[in-house]
């Protein structure tokens, strides 16, 4: 599907983490691309390659999808990362998606929602955010919370949101830095840590948690001590891919495949398959 | 159906079936014996045990491509290539081989996404099994016996052909088959005697023996499951292992694929690629971290799929016992002693 870039949000102060807001170049295409949120896309842009991404926005916002992307090449070189962000509004690439499965919303209605996420993997649980959020969803949902960090106040996502998100009564956000500067009047904790001192109630409750390895290593422990059961954690996992149909055998897990079996899984699914992630 | 022609008119058997369909038959190399689309009749070569690389690449090309290009111009002018299914007809497929078809169906068609290139090139094709030569014993890298095919299992094919003597025995498994030996000219008519000769190898052919060892799917399923965080197996599995991925390009049922862009004077193509797990950056991810960095790792991943996460995934073993991992390992990994010792843990 070709899509055009309308807007680029430049989202943290080292400027390699870029939202793409995107139209269809094709109307019917957009109400091809159904997507809830937790799935992702291929981006594709011919001569680079496809790469795929989380979608970020909300199919409560129509008329565009929105992915955030980093630009990768600190170790690995992304080719399409890189063609992308050297890109201005007007750009078009293709769109292959989506795919994989979105996070279980209707397993999630009238629960509470904990939301724990860190860095840039805030992405697809913006989308979920974005989506309780709405009007029509709010009532389907019992409290939400969500808890986010970063390593510093710049490297925030969507700060402009968080904001408004703070203004709500209907959603408690708590934002936490690893560490501060002279600007930042908010908390200031690892997640692990901040998760622990809000300690949310495991009455009735999900808790969906992404962010990197280490902090998830860290804050299960403390969902696992609140009472949050296995069934009740979700995550959404990251391997290698390519074709996202699981036809390439690439992204395995044991025998599941994150591109077609995931990538959201529960702790107690995860719990039946190796190690090997 | 029964019919018969001799070893002698096989380059007219070839002829017959080139009217047919594209032909595709085993032709000696230099390397030794390859599957080859046939332009001339006269290639065709019986007189080989089995092929170097399997004959996956006429349903599955090593390079396959999906989308072409030119750079600079508007994507909605590239042309993407249409799955195209011609008739064909592969010949000369050991049972082994044939089985290692239906087990990637079950995978390239038979759930989920359907691969509309694998399936279109299935469909148009028609195969002429052959059975391994009963009265010579089987190589010593073989071992489809373990996995419970036979040297002259019919199932799979739509021919199947037996030699005796000088005579070349085909027989109509399925409707096509049928279809395709009826319209053919040259042939002699079989005899009852043939007919008892074919039942009698094709039976003969499930007590052929190759390596053995007695492996059953769900045992050893849940005996790898429980190996997998035993670090000392699987290093001393894999201690010369060079991830060379010799094993997974001359397999029948590796179906691992790279997608990638390849592009020279603006011409561009997206295509796939044949891929291996045994290679490090397989796993690698665009943040630097690779949940398989270590060669134990990736050929604990490659046995586990064969015998473990395929058989939870689809129910069955992906592996055919044809023994050319071990016979093109450069440093003699064999994974049927690796199955052996997991069956023994």
């Amino acid at each position: 599907m070709p899509v055009e870039i309308v807007k680029i949000t430049d989202e943290v102060d080292t400027h390699d983490i870029k939202s793409f807001r995107f139209k269809f170049l094709n109307a019917e295409d957009e109400s091809r691309f159904q997507y809830l949120p937790g799935q992702f896309a291929e981006l594709s842009i011919y001569g680079k390659g496809e790469s795929p991404i989380g979608i970020a926005s909300s199919p409560t916002e129509p008329g565009y999808v929105e992915f955030t992307v980093q630009r990768a090449g600190a170790i690995v070189p992304g080719l399409v990362t890189a063609a992308l962000h050297d890109m201005e509004e007007g750009g078009k690439i293709g769109l292959r998606g989506p795919l994989g499965h979105p996070w279980p919303i209707e397993f999630l209605e009238k629960k509470n929602i904990v939301v724990v996420g860190g860095g840039f993997a805030f992405t697809t649980l913006r989308s979920l955010v974005t989506y309780m959020l709405h009007g029509d969803n709010r009532p389907r949902f019992g409290d939400i919370t969500v808890i986010y960090g970063a390593r510093t106040p710049g490297l925030l996502c969507y700060k402009d949101e968080l904001a408004a998100w703070e203004k709500r009564s209907d959603i408690k956000t708590i934002i936490t830095v690893d560490k501060g500067n002279e600007t930042w009047k908010g908390r200031e904790g690892f997640v692990p840590a901040v998760c622990k001192d809000v300690a949310p109630s495991p009455e009735n409750a999900v808790a969906v948690i992404c962010g990197p390895p280490v902090m998830i290593k860290f804050t299960l422990p403390v969902f696992f001590d609140l009472g949050f059961s296995k069934e009740n954690i979700l995550t959404s996992l990251e391997m290698r891919m390519k074709c996202g149909i699981g036809k390439c055998g690439r992204c395995n897990v044991g025998y599941k495949y994150v591109c077609s079996d995931g990538p959201v899984f529960s702790l107690a699914e995860l719990e039946e398959l190796p190690r090997d992630f | 159906m029964l019919k018969k022609t001799t070893v002698n008119q096989l380059s007219d058997l070839a002829s017959a079936l080139m009217e047919k369909g594209t032909l595709v038959a085993p032709v000696r190399e230099d390397a030794g014996f390859q599957f080859r689309e046939i332009t001339d009749a006269k290639r065709v070569d019986l007189n080989f045990h089995n092929t170097v690389i399997s004959p996956k690449s006429v349903f599955f090309p090593q390079t396959e491509d999906f989308v072409r290009y030119r750079t600079g111009r508007p994507m909605q002018e590239a042309e993407p290539v249409e799955p195209q299914g011609k008739p064909l007809i592969l010949f000369g497929v050991r049972p082994c081989d044939v089985k290692s078809f239906e087990i990637m169906d079950i995978h390239f068609s038979g759930t989920g996404d359907v691969d509309p290139y694998w399936q279109a090139r299935r469909e148009a094709a028609a195969i002429i099994g052959y059975a391994f030569d009963l009265g010579a014993p089987a190589e010593p890298e073989e071992f489809y016996q373990t996995l419970g095919i036979g040297a002259a299992d019919p199932e799979g094919s739509d021919i199947f052909m037996v030699r005796r003597g000088d005579d070349l025995l085909l027989k109509s498994i399925t409707g096509k088959g049928e279809a395709l030996l009826t319209g053919m000219g040259g042939l002699a008519g079989a005899s009852a005697d043939d007919e008892k000769f074919f039942d009698d190898t094709v039976a003969a052919g499930r007590d052929f023996k190759t390596r053995f060892t007695c492996v059953d799917a769900e045992v050893i399923t849940k005996k790898l499951e429980d190996l997998f965080h035993n670090t000392d197996f699987w290093e001393k599995a894999s201690n010369a292992c060079l991830s060379c991925g010799v094993c997974t390009f001359a397999c029948p049922t590796c179906y691992c694929f790279d997608i990638c862009d390849e592009t020279l004077f603006q011409q561009g193509t997206r295509r796939r690629v044949w891929d291996a797990c045994m290679f490090t950056d397989f796993t690698l991810e665009a943040s630097g971290h690779n949940p398989r960095t270590k060669v134990y790792q990736r050929l604990r991943q490659k046995i586990n799929h064969k015998y473990s996460y395929h058989v939870r995934k689809y129910g069955v073993i992906s592996c055919v016992g044809c023994g050319r991992c071990t016979r093109y390992c450069p440093v003699n990994i064999d994974i049927f002693s690796i199955v052996e010792e997991a069956m023994k843990a």
